[in-house]
């Protein structure tokens, strides 16, 4: 190749000798990087229509006269102009381009970095793609500033909660637009979920990601309009790149398992703990009907089983994918394939995905351009019921509090090798006063939840140049995910018990398309004007449709698939619902000399659900920028050593937000129902004609910088959003007798503001030794300023707990709790206190119940501490910061690179601990054990009362559960090594790079449960920071290599 | 020109002309508010719809019957769990507590449901003999329901005269927000409304549905007419009883509903509670089945069945019924009671929680004991009439006692026995509170759980939150 090139630019050097005279003459030459020549590169005369691409070899001749300027670019690096002189030849050498010159996705287009005047964070893929997670959602925290994101347990393939610049929504969601490839997508929140989760973003192979980006500002995501308010999250997948010729091949393999797990109380401690409390209850153990006692298996040895290890494993996986790329300047195209077997922490929990994706771009003629993407996906979710999704957190059968409530000097199975069994729980052993869980075992080896899904994300595009700068583009994507849900519950124990055994199998089809036609045009009006113009159009139509059916009552054990032999059948999973999104947009984009910017996006916008005269609404964006670095003044005052760039920008705009309404929220319905057997009619919705979107108008100002040649580079922002007409159920009094005693209507108000910090800096680049470091920092406050005309506080719960307010003034989510003031060392009960402050205690062995509840001042009996009179706000649930740091070494081939993410501010709600305090027959945490016994005991566990659940948390949300959420998480930590390309040539490879990661390595944090970022609640707005009886979280530690050809 | 024929075709794609059938959708599995009322079939529905409304999981659906025998002095809590009815059990319910705030939703709910088909059914395009025979229809389920309101959130009838404040009667149609603030009616203005609306059932209502099923499982006229005896009986309007229940009580043994619906008690108890039992003693139940579910924790064999299709929730406590050494034990209601883990439980229902039993409502045996009491009350003497309305009920479980006048030393001791009788042919089929509170009495403590007198505060149920919130008019009952 060397040799070639040598000789070629010998031969154009003696060409270019000998035409040296001539007036317009041909210049020709290579433009090459530091790793050789750049096919596909652009090269151009300066201030004419005149331009040409590079070929394979990266050489190009072009037409110019002497003192033309010619100049060569590439996307991804910085351009160069040589002035023509008298040698024919003009060779370019590009070097990596400045921030300014990366290229940014914005809605319906790109942009240079320089031209950006909204505030858009950009992820690059190759950041995400070895990260050990199912969906490149969970590997995005820490990753961008505004941009909060994080994982709610470590059941496999749960959805990460991301929420861009703030809760954005209360009865709506709050979770991002999506949009792959320019077609919006699905996602966790709009599938019909069963225990098994399924996050259809997971269908998307890491590994062709190109890049991620987040519109974060009404500049930059108003061309969204009606559904931007919760910001917008761009993927943008690999495309085939000219003359590049590449095969990829990334595996790995990699080991999850639960970490951070809380010790428990083992067979004889448990036995004896609970023995404690029958005696201090007054009903002490008599060997006939009360009492727990040990039992010793067949050979003699004490039954003290950890559940933990029957529920909890070392899950395996292994993640392949294949891609090949490359084209020439007519044809490119992307290719790949992928196939990940992961199991989960969770025994029974496991997750496996097969990718093909296919993209062609191909140029018909000079002004006709053909492409597409045709991606599918198959993935299966086995999962189970772990108690970690959101609504499902006191499920009887959750896996995550099995592990820790049930009795361990009871096992698994009897000496016979059935399972131990009783008619609604698990056997009793040789205990006297009744169990109450369920046998983990027999739920975990009958109890199967499948969620398959077909998922196809296919477009295709015609691309027309009209005229010089003018272009028309229409494209047309679908979107379509076929779920098969398949669940199957044992008839003896647990959920499925009601139904004498059940298998309910749905189908779901979730279809979207979207058409979208686009004129876009730029011009450049003289040296110093540039201007651009987006004029579109989009319709989007989505449908839903579901249905299945639950067979019940299983006429033999043998039988669990829904095929099999069943007494009963009803109805199950059925929806049907569609809804059409018509859209006209517009975009106009102006800079003076690349020193003044300006841009307008708007957006008009009809939507299905909304009544007739409240289906349009508009929307729109504002910005300006400010280049200082461009100014002379400013030259003269900092030279550019110093100050590389420097930049102004301001925004504001209206957008709004529809997602996660239901598609015919404005209307009444009666709905069918059955009365015995026969169809009755009723009325069950109240809609309300008035209905419309929820608007954000956001504010936002920034100063993007670089110092000292981009060594250091950063953004400091400052952002505002407005939340206004929230779509609340506004309630009505009950008497009224309306469905649900509520009806929706645009009521309520909220405000996020905050500030964010992004440094990225080359810390060390010194030969063979780089020291790259990045580090986002952002603020949240939230506060709800309106609710209903009553400003009716809302009680939000987790399940049957209610555990957060929505409250006028308050930072939405914060904790509705009754505060307590741990145990009273003379008497070992827990103390409460009232909203006026009267502290009270509760003594659960006094067997009369009215006289349980004394004051704590003189002793007299009182009335009982409840929420509903005593309940006080604390907070804030929501972190008031977040933020990540991101350090990346190199030396030689080596590299080391660890993630961290951080958060705090805000306290979470450990209720899992009442579970874990808990005196009723369930297990306990060792730390049990220093409760309290004697007065003078100073302890936090109060004394222990067989049957008592008043006095650690679980009758109410208690503030002795409140802790601190302050973490620090060593995310991921990766040790790679490249091969020098001394090496690699003797093996006829591009690039082989080893590597070893751990995901979630450590967390520093004070927090007491299992780990602090744990969300009970997942993506629902008004009930953050809860952990109840979730599961805790995975870690995984992963090896694997990139190997390119 | 190409280009401009291509920009064009460009201009013309982006501006094409909207799409308005997709911008309106249809729903396909939801009827319009505008089309509900437009067919008969549609209006036949919609009365089945007002029974759904009533039977309901937080209602006569189960919930509701269990509030009402917990509170009395037959069960023990075995779960000790907040969301199964605890706080009924142990009279600590708050006005946020879950079964306060649910039960009243409920009714109002169906409440609201039965004055939607009242006011719907004009504009319907069916006969006005129908109209008139289905608005019975709505009327007597919103008595029943007025009434079921009544027993838990107002004062005793008998109390004061009805003097206290009772519940909020809405008799319009909701279907839309706005009217949230209604003053609560009197307690005898209400008993007014559910008296008026029975009174117009009994007249409009068929004297017979034709098929034992719709017999029992839709009001017919016998129907009001038995709702009325008891409703007159809360009042303590013993005279009342009688009248109505003579319209539906033969004077002499057996007896039997002479017209309308041949309403008498059938050959053994157990054939009323039989699997999706119909018989002519089943005056009114309402019917479930695999696709008509009480919803979890709902249903009355989730509370009292032990065995595998029920939940254990409530024992029959040591010093219930069950200890009276009068009830015999070869009495064949005494089968219903099974001994399982030390404890006694109640099987009177037995169906998987997936297929359920239907819920009695109003069985024949309770009309005869309710015309019982009100011959001994009204009389105020050992009626002979009463005692064999009372050996009646007793006879059929129970061949071998037979009370005549001489086992009665006095009036008291026949009303006494009435009452046993009532605790245990209606055991479990929410007649215990509702029998002490309308007789003034105090509840007797159980277990864990404390007596609770006429003037605790606990004696009533509070109104709820979710009510007082929004209904600015709403007074909450006194101490809660």
């Amino acid at each position: 190749m060397r040799l070639k090139l040598k000789w070629v630019f010998s031969l154009l050097l003696a060409i270019s000798m000998q035409f040296s005279f001539a007036q317009e003459t041909t210049v020709s030459g290579v433009v090459s990087d530091a790793s050789g020549p750049i096919p596909g590169a652009n090269v151009v005369v300066k201030g004419s229509k005149n331009g040409v691409q590079t070929d394979f070899d990266g050489k190009y001749s072009i037409k110019a006269k002497v003192g033309d300027v010619l100049v060569a670019s590439f996307v991804g690096m910085q351009d160069v102009t040589v002035k023509v002189g008298t040698s024919n030849t003009v060779n370019f050498k590009l070097q990596d381009g400045s921030v300014l010159e990366e290229v940014v996705v914005v809605g319906y287009g790109t942009q240079k970095r320089r031209d950006v005047n909204g505030a858009i964070a950009k992820i690059d893929g190759s950041r995400i793609k070895d990260i050990p997670v199912q969906s490149f959602d969970q590997a995005l925290s820490g990753a961008a500033s505004g941009v909060n994101v994080s994982q709610p347990n470590g059941v496999l393939g749960n959805q990460a909660v991301i929420r861009i610049r703030g809760v954005n929504s209360i009865n709506l969601s709050s979770y991002p637009l999506i949009v792959i490839d320019g077609v919006p997508s699905w996602n966790g929140d709009n599938l019909n979920q069963s225990n098994a989760v399924n996050n259809p973003l997971a269908n998307i192979n890491q590994a062709d990601i190109e890049s991620i980006e987040v519109l974060k500002d009404a500049s930059s995501a108003a061309i969204y309009g009606s559904r931007a308010a919760a910001g917008v999250i761009l993927i943008t997948t690999k495309k085939g790149k000219a003359g590049k010729f590449s095969v990829n091949f990334d595996s790995s393999l990699s080991f999850t398992s639960p970490f951070n797990l809380i010790p428990l109380l083992n067979a004889q401690q448990f036995t004896d703990i609970k023995n404690e409390g029958l005696k201090n209850a007054g009903t002490p153990a008599n060997g006939t009907t009360r009492g727990f006692y040990t039992m010793n298996d067949a050979n003699g040895n004490l039954v003290d089983t950890n559940w933990n290890d029957i529920i909890y494993r070392t899950g395996a996986a292994t993640n392949h994918s294949l891609s090949i790329s490359g084209g020439n300047e007519n044809t490119k195209y992307f290719l790949s394939a992928g196939q990940l077997e992961q199991e989960g922490m969770f025994v029974n929990n496991s997750f496996r995905r097969q990718t093909g994706r296919f993209t062609l771009d191909q140029k018909v003629n000079k002004w006709l351009t053909l492409g597409g993407t045709f991606n599918y996906t198959n993935s299966r979710n086995n999962g189970l019921s772990t108690g970690s999704t959101a609504g499902n957190n006191f499920a009887s059968s959750g896996a995550a509090r099995l592990a820790f409530a049930q009795a361990p000097n009871v096992g698994p199975y009897n000496n016979d090798g059935t399972y131990n069994l009783a008619p609604t729980q698990i056997g009793q052993g040789n205990n006297l006063s009744p169990l109450q869980w369920v046998n983990p075992q027999y739920i975990l080896d009958t109890n199967t939840f499948l969620s398959k899904n077909d998922h196809f994300i296919s477009n295709f595009y015609i691309g027309v140049k009209l005229a010089k700068g003018l272009n028309f583009k229409s494209l047309y994507g679908i979107d379509n995910l076929l779920v098969e849900n398949i669940d199957f519950l044992g008839p003896l124990n647990g959920d499925g018990q009601q139904f004498s055994g059940s298998a309910t199998n749905t189908m779901n089809r979730y279809s979207r398309k979207s058409i979208q036609n686009i004129l876009d045009y730029s011009v450049r009006l003289s040296d110093k004007h540039d201007l651009s113009a987006l004029l579109g159009s989009e319709r989007q139509y989505t449908k839903i449709e579901s249905w299945g059916a639950s067979r019940r009552g299983v006429s033999d054990p043998f039988f669990n698939e829904y095929q099999g032999n069943f007494s009963a059948i009803v109805a199950s999973g059925n929806l049907l619902t569609e809804n059409y999104l018509e859209s006209y947009f517009g975009r106009v984009n102006y800079d003076y000399n690349k020193k003044y910017f300006a841009s307008i996006n708007a957006r008009r916008d009809g939507f299905s659900a909304f009544a007739p005269d409240n289906k349009w609404g508009n929307f729109w964006g504002g910005s300006l920028g400010w280049a200082l670095t461009e100014e002379n003044f400013f030259r003269n005052l900092v030279s550019s050593d110093i100050v590389n760039q420097l930049r102004l920008r301001a925004s504001y705009g209206v957008v709004g937000n529809n997602q996660g309404l239901n598609d015919f929220a404005a209307s009444s319905f009666y709905d069918a129902g059955v009365n015995g057997t026969s169809g009755s009619l009723f009325f069950n919705r109240a809609g309300n004609q008035n209905l419309t979107w929820e608007t954000s108008n956001k504010t936002d100002f920034g100063i993007n910088f670089g110092l000292f040649n981009d060594r250091l580079t950063g953004e400091l922002g400052y952002y505002k959003n407005d939340i206004d007409g929230l779509i609340l159920s506004v309630p009505q009094s009950a008497s009224a007798g309306i469905p649900g005693n509520s009806i929706l209507a645009n009521v309520g108000s909220m405000r996020n503001t905050g500030y964010e910090v992004t440094l990225n800096a080359k810390i060390i680049d010194k030969g063979n030794f780089k020291w790259n470091a990045s580090v986002n920092v952002t603020t949240q406050k939230n506060v709800v300023t309106s609710l209903d005309a009553n400003n009716s506080d809302i009680i939000v719960a987790t399940q049957l707990e209610n555990t957060n307010i929505i409250r006028v003034g308050e930072s939405i989510g914060n904790f509705y709790i009754v505060q307590t003031g741990g145990v009273n060392p003379a008497n070992g009960r827990r103390i409460f206190y009232y909203r006026d402050g009267t502290a009270v205690q509760y003594d659960h062995s006094n067997p009369v119940t009215a006289s349980r509840w004394t004051k704590v001042s003189d002793g007299t009996v009182t009335r009982a501490a409840n929420q509903a009179l005593d309940a006080k706000v604390m907070g804030p649930a929501l972190p008031t910061y977040f933020g990540g740091l991101d350090n990346t070494f190199t030396y030689k081939g080596f590299s080391l690179n660890f993630s961290l993410y951080f958060s705090g501010g805000n306290y979470v709600y450990n209720g899992t601990q009442a579970g874990l305090r808990d005196q009723r027959v369930w297990n306990n945490s060792a730390e049990v054990l220093t409760r309290w016994q004697n007065p003078g005991d100073i302890t936090a566990i109060p004394r222990i009362v067989f049957g008592d659940n008043v006095s650690n948390g679980s009758s109410m949300p208690i503030s002795d559960n409140l802790e601190k959420g302050d973490f620090m998480k060593v995310r991921n930590i990766a040790f790679g090594y490249s091969l020098p390309q001394s090496l690699l040539s003797k093996l006829k490879l591009t690039s082989f790079r080893f590597y070893v990661s751990a995901q979630n390595v450590f967390t520093f944090t004070n927090y007491s449960g299992f780990d602090p970022e744990i969300s009970s609640n997942g993506n629902a707005n008004g009930s953050p920071s809860v952990d109840r009886n979730s599961a805790p979280m995975a870690r995984t530690i992963s090896m694997g290599f990139n190997l390119g050809l | 020109m190409k280009n401009l024929y291509l920009m064009l075709i460009a201009a013309l794609v982006i501006v094409s002309c909207s799409d308005t059938d997709s911008l309106n959708p249809v729903n396909q599995t939801r009827i319009s508010d505008a089309t509900a009322f437009a067919t008969p079939q549609r209006v036949g529905q919609l009365v089945l719809g007002m029974y759904s409304g009533v039977k309901v999981g937080n209602f006569y659906g189960g919930r509701f019957l269990n509030y009402q025998d917990v509170r009395g002095p037959e069960f023990n809590n075995e779960r000790n769990n907040g969301v199964t009815n605890l706080f009924t059990w142990n009279f600590g319910v708050q006005s946020s507590t879950n079964e306060v705030q649910n039960f009243w939703s409920a009714a109002y709910t169906a409440i609201n449901r039965c004055n939607v088909v009242i006011g719907g059914l004009e504009t319907s395009p069916i006969t006005p003999e129908l109209k008139t025979t289905f608005t019975a229809e709505a009327r007597f389920l919103r008595a029943l329901s007025y009434y079921s309101l009544l027993t838990l959130y107002a004062k005793p009838y008998t109390q004061d005269n009805g003097a206290s404040l009772g519940v909020p009667l809405r008799l319009v149609a909701e279907t839309s927000g706005g009217n949230n603030d209604l003053v609560r009616s009197s307690v005898a203005d209400v008993y007014k409304q559910v008296i008026d609306d029975l009174n117009f059932a009994e007249l409009n209502l068929p004297l017979t549905n034709t098929t034992a099923f719709n017999n029992t499982t839709r009001a017919h006229r016998n129907t009001a007419i038995a709702l009325k005896t008891r409703v007159y009986l809360s009042m303590g309007k013993y005279p009342e009883v009688i009248t109505e229940a003579n319209k539906i009580v033969s004077s002499t043994a057996p007896f039997t509903a002479t017209s309308g619906v041949s309403n008498a008690m059938v050959p053994t108890i157990q054939a009323a509670f039989a699997s999706a039992a119909v018989t002519v003693e089943n005056v009114f139940s309402f019917p479930y089945g695999p696709n008509d579910l009480q919803g979890t924790q709902n249903g009355l064999v989730h509370y009292y069945n032990a065995s595998s299709v029920g939940g254990s929730e409530y024992s029959l406590a040591p010093t219930s019924i069950t200890a009276n050494t009068g009830w015999k034990t070869s009495d064949s209601r005494r089968n219903f009671n099974v001994v399982l883990l030390g404890k006694t439980w109640l099987h009177k229902w037995t169906k998987s929680q997936s297929d359920p039993d239907f819920v009695p409502v109003i069985r024949y045996s309770e009309i005869l004991l309710n015309l019982s009491e009100a011959l001994t009350r009204s009389s105020n003497s050992l009626d002979a009439r009463a005692i064999q309305l009372l050996n009646a009920v007793r006879g059929r479980s129970d061949a071998t006692t037979v009370f005549t006048s001489a086992s009665f030393t006095n009036v008291q001791a026949l009303l006494d026995q009435i009452a046993i009788e009532r605790r245990i042919e209606l055991l479990g089929e929410g007649f215990s509170s509702p029998d002490i509170m309308r007789l003034k009495q105090n509840f007797p403590a159980k277990g864990l759980a404390p007596s609770v007198s006429t003037t605790d505060t606990q004696y009533l149920w509070p109104i709820p939150l979710n009510e007082l919130l929004y209904n600015k008019l709403a007074v909450q009952n006194p101490g809660h």
